[in-house]
């Protein structure tokens, strides 16, 4: 047959430039650091998950270099056959301490986290009970595999335990999967509630805890650490990608759920291992978190205070328990807007409109982090106000 | 883009209601006597203004098609509306059923995008006479009955429906059309049953195909996903009589399967096939004679959420107690479920609605293997 094999490519991307929904790419021109340069533009960057500013740790960076100067730039293989370094294994060791779990377990990303083991935990004959808001990673996770879904209204427990209660007489095995820290309100889910009734139950729980590794917890140990119960949940998901500054995703858990995983996980079995330079940054990281306080301290304390100031100018920061900060705005025109102006007058920053949020909820999403000093925050406190009250958001 | 909206009123619906009647449909001159005073318009102006003054930035974005007088012209003059059209004139002051019939048949003629309309079940039903499943349908609520599918909860929720269709960020989906069973109400019995299903306006099903960019899924792709799970189920239940239930989802899960459907009444599939239509409750009972293991589909019927005791009295008590609670299947649009949060059941057996919510919630099916948690109410409590 005669056809165009590759004509939608051009057409479905004009159709989303058409709908203004393309993907603009920015481009950093400098570190990513709170003072950066994007697009040829001096800005203030609040919206980098690099909480801890770690990325530009004087330590992690040099651990790469001596890394890639010991060991060379790639590793030669995926980690099954010949690209486990002692380097990868040195992380996933000081890793699991650092967790308080018997073992870990590093992918190349977190999305190769998510798709790579989900699909192995549950298959046909099974339910994979799920949050309403989870995450994009996770719902693609839970695509791949034949088990069926239920889904529970956000953070609910009551309606968590009645799908569990039906679940119970009628699936082999059951998976709760929730976000740790949601991305798009930066509230925490109840992980403690969430393992008792688990238990209860005899359900597997799993946590996507991108957002708060490094964050929540003493010395950002996650949500485990959050809650206490560490070791108690059965897969905790994290990446390196955001608070540890590198890249990466991780898996924390028993020693039984590395074994499975090293086995059956086909993201981790079938890419190539992080070249050297990415392991000596992530072992970097964690001694970071260990020895230096400070920097989760800093997150936290201008975290407090960014909010408390907004606050007092009459935004509406959400029900956010986290770092993760919504200036909620409203219709989504507006969001944009504002997230234009903020950008005009040298503030990075980006709106989440419907359909991620609900018509009324349209937000700039502000991510704090530990390198803004007080004079970056009233800086971008005066702009928020000034615009907040030219765009009647605010009185 | 200007939108094409035919815009009726029905002057007389909802008088009824305050005097003790079950509606205006018939007994108009009676509700006069008993004092009933006009509704409807004032419901109409206030939508109006709601939707011009909190919505629209009083742009014109609507080219409106009406009737004479408090059909539809005084209203949006009262509101100040530009860009009128004044499409059908009544020749009595005392306008009836017929007149909307006549206005939506203009309606259709001028292909109108919209029909915004300001009454009850009764008034719904006669547009629907006319306009079937041709132009999509929103509704005022100011009858004495409004158990249909295509009123907003009131006059502010209707003005921003209006809104968010102008915008495209709400799609045309299935509604249910509900009314009063004349025949049960003559015998003294209080059912509503489902008419029809029309076209009005609902909230799309939305998936996400980017970081941030989500597609909005059509009311069809939706209900695709929903018949592929239960033409697996009916793989897998390979031994079971199935009974499909009234409405717009089973009807396309049946279409799916190859079945020609009874829309509005219960048809019995075995190994995918047809065995029986459109079956009265004795019909049934004689099928489970014959078949010991047995399921039964059901959707949430009109904007209460009914799954049982609305349009389907064939599926009666002893029907749903030989078959069994465990066995029913309930599935619905996620569109619905935002409309109907709640399910409910009104089998006219007190025991067996109690055992409905003794369950206190159901699994329903929204997608492929995809389910959620529904609560159960009753209206016996």
């Amino acid at each position: 047959m005669n056809r165009n094999a590759t004509a939608f490519l051009k057409e479905e991307y004009e159709d989303l430039v058409n709908k203004n929904l393309d993907w603009k790419l920015r481009t950093l021109e400098s570190a990513s650091t709170p003072h950066a340069v994007v697009d040829g533009k001096k800005i203030l960057m609040l919206c980098s998950n690099n909480y801890l500013n770690l990325s530009n740790h004087p330590r992690l960076i040099q651990a790469a270099v001596d890394a890639a100067k010991k060991y060379g730039a790639g590793s030669g293989s995926v980690r099954a056959i010949a690209g486990t370094m002692k380097l990868h294994m040195d992380v996933e060791k000081k890793l699991a301490k650092f967790k308080h779990t018997e073992s870990s377990l590093i992918y190349q990303t977190g999305f190769a986290a998510n798709a790579g083991l989900i699909p192995q935990l549950a298959g046909e004959g099974d339910v994979i009970i799920s949050d309403e808001l989870n995450h994009g990673s996770i719902i693609d996770g839970v695509r791949l595999c034949k088990a069926d879904r239920a889904v529970y209204k956000h953070r609910d427990m009551g309606e968590l335990e009645k799908v569990l209660k039906d679940a119970d007489k009628k699936y082999r095995r059951i998976l709760i999967i929730t976000d740790g820290v949601f991305s798009m309100d930066g509230d925490i889910a109840p992980m403690d509630k969430i393992v008792k009734l688990a238990n209860e139950y005899g359900a597997m729980t799993y946590v996507d805890d991108a957002h708060g590794e490094g964050v929540i917890g003493p010395e950002g140990r996650g949500i485990g650490a959050h809650f206490g119960i560490e070791g108690k949940i059965d897969v905790e998901m994290g990446t390196f990608s955001k608070a540890y500054g590198v890249v990466g995703g991780l898996v924390a858990g028993s020693q039984d759920l590395v074994n499975f995983a090293y086995n059956k996980s086909r993201t981790w079995l079938l890419s190539g291992s992080h070249p050297p330079a990415v392991a000596g940054a992530q072992f970097a990281a964690i001694d970071v978190l260990e020895t230096e306080p400070q920097h989760v301290k800093n997150l936290w304390d201008n975290t407090k205070y960014f909010k408390k100031e907004l606050k007092s100018m009459g935004f509406n920061t959400g029900e956010s328990e986290t770092p993760i900060t919504p200036v909620i705005v409203g219709e989504s025109g507006k969001a944009k807007e504002l997230s234009n102006s903020l950008f005009a007058e040298g503030i990075f920053a980006l709106p989440i409109v419907f359909p991620m949020v609900a018509r009324d909820k349209a937000r700039i999403r502000v991510m704090m982090n530990a390198g803004l000093t007080k004079k970056d925050l009233d800086f971008a406190l005066e702009k928020f106000e000034k615009l907040g009250k030219k765009l009647k958001i605010i009185q | 883009m200007v939108l094409k909206v035919g815009f009726t009123v029905n002057p007389i619906a909802g008088m009824g209601g305050r005097v003790g009647l079950k509606g205006t449909d018939d007994v108009f001159d009676k509700a006069v006597s008993l004092g009933a005073k006009s509704v409807a318009p004032e419901k109409a102006v206030e939508t109006l203004n709601e939707y011009r003054s909190n919505f629209s930035n009083k742009k014109d974005t609507i080219h409106w098609f009406t009737c004479s007088g408090l059909m539809g012209f005084d209203e949006l003059k009262k509101v100040d509306a530009k860009k009128i059209e004044i499409v059908y004139t009544s020749d009595s002051a005392k306008t009836s059923s017929d007149d909307t019939k006549k206005a939506c048949k203009i309606f259709l003629e001028k292909k109108v995008d919209l029909i915004l309309f300001c009454g009850g079940d009764g008034t719904m039903r006669d547009i629907f006479d006319v306009v079937d499943k041709k132009i999509p349908v929103l509704g005022i609520p100011a009858g004495v009955k409004m158990h249909s599918g295509v009123f907003g909860v009131n006059t502010r929720a209707v003005a921003k429906m209006l809104h968010e269709f102008v915008n495209h960020t709400l799609i045309v989906g299935d509604v249910d059309v509900m009314d009063l069973d004349e025949e049960l109400y003559r015998k003294g019995e209080w059912k509503v049953k489902l008419f029809g299903v029309a076209k009005g306006i609902v909230e799309p099903t939305y998936i996400q195909v980017g970081k941030t960019v989500f597609e909005s899924v059509s009311d069809d792709e939706v209900k695709d996903e929903i018949a592929e799970h239960v033409i697996d189920e009916m793989n897998k239940y390979n031994d079971f009589l199935f009974l499909m239930g009234s409405g717009g989802t089973i009807d396309y899960i049946a279409h799916k399967l190859g079945v020609d459907n009874t829309l509005l009444g219960i048809d019995a599939v075995y190994n995918k096939k047809l065995v029986a239509k459109d079956l009265n409750e004795e019909g049934i009972l004689n099928l489970l004679k014959k078949y010991s293991k047995v399921k039964i589909i059901l959707s949430p019927i009109g904007a209460q959420g009914f799954i049982l005791g609305r349009g389907n009295l064939q599926l009666s008590p002893p029907v749903i107690k030989k078959i069994g609670l465990d066995n029913i299947i309930v599935v619905s649009t996620p569109s619905k479920l935002i409309s109907t949060p709640f399910i409910r059941v009104d089998t006219g057996d007190k025991e067996l609605d109690r055992l409905f919510v003794a369950k206190e919630f159901m699994m329903i099916i929204i997608g492929y293997r995809l389910s959620r948690v529904v609560h159960i109410q009753t209206n016996n409590f």
